[in-house]
């Protein structure tokens, strides 16, 4: 096992380098004038400003010594500053966010944490429910029934399924609002009287005591947890049936069942825990897939997250932005999947002991 | 044959050939159920009537009411059908094409190029493959307009040439390009799984007495590759695939309603619903704005996924003889 974690940490490096070169690739395809917003928050708009900036920042140098400044940084010849540096954090120059990327990225973070946190366990516990349920109920109608569910659901965009609750929830009854908090409470937030701890207003709310803008920020939350809680089910679902079907076929199974065991006991004991290790890795997957789901799910609720950014500054195309939230969203999904395959493994002796 | 058969007996797949037959025929009829005005310079443009900005509810003259800017959204639904196929198709087959020589360079040639191949597949699976697609698509339009030559603009017109049938020595136009950098952008990030499942199975393939067999006689790699192996490898890459299109037209649907793949008034369903979001406290009044152009898409994708289903029970070894409702 611990062999196993060491081989995949040792490729982390290799990985992450790997995917910052292609982000690199994608960032030298733009001009310099673009470019420029890696280290410079605006161009002067006299004559020669921007020679000056291709000058100073060397955005015509060939392209591994770019990349090698674009990674660590470079530093002013005369403010002695160190400017630009991924891997110092500077993501470069936000136009959409009017501010750093890294920075833009950090204050959108706690929405989208939240939004996740509160998707994930409906969406996980739900989804693995409905899966075993169809497995144990094999070709009865309760299958035949959540088979067409699961169908339906990943065949319907997240923007239509989204605008359809709003249509319903918000347009005509009017019961769960988009955005993430409604005015008076948005005043209430902003004001000295409230404490940010962790900028999740559910949490914040009830560590400052406010009931009522923890139910306003809750109600807002409804329509995009369900949004993204559903399209998942339909996948959890699946992946749960289908393992829980193949372990139901076992012969161990036929055993338990021999033994005298009752229904209940077999399925519980004997068939679910073994059932359910695929879907821990697809579960944690489906946790960092929010990652993309976030992005259409806020756009619609117009929910001021990292994924209504990126949204945004496609739209501007504010490349640099969008390259710096792509690079930060590529690194948590390799952290995630390394952490799934490790997980994998403890949870799988047959994996562990390969 | 068999496999054809099984699919029409089978109630759920036989619902979606019904459907997707109908999407065919629509999208063949096109012009004839929703006739191009006469001034009309692209029939890919919705016609629009008047310039008022909200939208027209279902009258006798727009059948299924009109979006915020008046496109009328019959018409829209209509073309955007030769659209949604347009898209699903091209985007699966080169997707797949990239995928399948990627995969069986790999898979033959073993060593040092599988070992670079693969990585470079692990590379491209670190995107979140939605979030990778909004970024290259944002890049490529960045960049539109401010290099004329190069390799890119030369993959940019051979696209072109499939999708619209426009020679080389035509200026593509911003709204062609808005919809070649969107597909670009999801074959680039969509090739991946294919490429290692055509390798896997090549390498099972390899080994088999036929291919010995061949070699003996003196084939050369290219024939093995491409006349012993691929057919033997490729099969069940092509089902995969062709259960994706429904998952290409949804994420260009998506990068549409983003603003990203057609532009604003292109019969592109997904370009349609963008226009919902600006009357997201009146979609009570405005309901039709979202359900028609929805509906158009949730059928489309669904008929994919019920034939891709019934085809995935059907060809899967393991589910053989184990009843009909499988």
């Amino acid at each position: 096992m611990l062999t196993y974690i060491i081989r995949r940490l040792l490729l982390l490096p290799i990985i992450l380098t790997s995917v910052t070169i292609l982000i690199f690739a994608m960032m030298s395809l733009l001009t310099p004038y673009e470019r420029a917003s890696l280290y410079v928050s605006d161009i002067p708009k006299q004559s020669g400003a921007l020679e000056g900036i291709i000058e100073k920042y060397g955005l015509d140098d060939p392209a591994p010594v770019q990349y090698w400044y674009w990674l660590v940084g470079r530093t002013d010849p005369e403010t002695g500053e160190i400017k630009g540096g991924v891997l110092r954090g500077n993501l470069g120059w936000s136009k959409t966010g009017k501010g750093d990327v890294a920075e833009v990225i950090g204050r959108r973070l706690p929405a989208t944490i939240e939004l996740a946190l509160w998707a994930g366990i409906p969406m996980i516990a739900i989804g693995v429910w409905l899966g075993v349920l169809s497995a144990i109920h094999h070709n009865r109608l309760i299958d035949q029934l959540l088979r067409v569910f699961s169908i339906v659901g990943y065949s319907i965009p997240v923007f239509v399924f989204g605008l359809l609750v709003l249509l319903i929830f918000y347009a005509r009854l009017d019961w769960f609002p988009p955005g993430r908090l409604s005015d008076w409470a948005a005043q209430i937030v902003q004001s000295n009287n409230f404490t940010s701890y962790t900028r999740m207003y559910t949490v914040d709310a009830l560590l400052n005591g406010r009931l009522d803008i923890f139910w306003d920020a809750f109600i807002h939350l409804v329509l995009p947890v369900i949004t993204l809680a559903y399209l998942n089910w339909a996948y959890l679902l699946r992946v749960t049936r289908s393992s829980m079907l193949d372990i139901l076929r076992q012969d161990y199974m036929t055993t338990a069942r021999a033994k005298g065991l009752i229904e209940n006991v077999v399925i519980r004991r004997h068939a679910l825990p073994n059932a359910l290790i695929p879907v821990v890795t697809v579960g944690a997957l489906t946790l960092i897939g929010l990652l993309n789901g976030v992005v259409i799910t806020e756009t619609v609720f117009n929910y001021p997250g990292m994924g209504s950014f990126l949204s945004e500054a496609a739209l501007s195309l504010d490349v640099v932005s969008v390259l710096g939230f792509t690079l930060f969203a590529s690194f948590i999904l390799v952290a995630g999947n390394l952490f799934v395959d490790v997980l994998y493994g403890a949870i799988d002796p047959r994996i562990r002991l390969e | 044959m068999k496999v054809v058969l099984k699919l029409l007996k089978n109630p759920t797949s036989l619902i979606g050939i019904v459907l997707l037959l109908t999407y065919v025929i629509v999208a063949i009829l096109a012009p004839a159920i929703a006739p191009v005005p006469q001034n009309s310079r692209d029939p890919y443009m919705i016609p629009r009537d008047g310039f008022k900005t909200a939208p027209g509810l279902p009258s006798a003259k727009h059948f299924l009411g009109t979006t915020e800017g008046q496109y009328d959204i019959f018409y829209g639904i209509i073309w955007g059908t030769r659209t949604a196929f347009r898209v699903g198709i091209i985007v699966t087959i080169l997707t797949l094409i990239l995928g399948l020589v990627i995969g069986s360079l790999a898979g033959f040639y073993g060593h040092w190029i599988d070992e670079l191949l693969m990585r470079i597949t692990e590379i491209f699976l670190a995107f979140p493959f939605l979030l990778a697609a909004i970024t290259l698509t944002s890049v490529l339009q960045a960049i539109y307009g401010k290099i004329s030559a190069g390799p890119l603009m030369i993959l940019t017109k051979l696209l072109a040439l499939i999708t619209f049938a426009q020679g080389f020595d035509q200026a593509l136009n911003p709204i062609q390009m808005s919809i070649l950098t969107g597909m670009m952008a999801i074959i680039a990030f969509g090739w991946m799984t294919y490429a290692r499942v055509i390798r896997s199975n090549i390498l099972s393939v390899k080994e088999v007495e036929y291919s010995l067999a061949a070699r003996m006689v003196g084939a050369n790699d290219m024939r093995i590759l491409f006349r012993h192996l691929m057919p033997n490898a490729v099969f069940p890459v092509l089902v995969m695939a062709s259960m994706d299109i429904g998952s290409y037209v949804l994420t260009f649907a998506a990068l549409s309603f983003l603003g990203l793949g057609a532009q604003r008034g292109y019969a592109d369903w997904g370009q349609m619903i963008s226009f919902a979001r600006n009357w997201i406290p009146s979609l009570a009044e405005n309901w039709h704005i979202v359900v028609f152009p929805g509906m158009a898409i949730v059928l489309f994708v669904l008929a994919w996924n019920l034939v891709g289903d019934a085809l995935r029970d059907i060809l899967d070894p393991r589910m053989r003889g184990r009843g009909a409702g499988l």
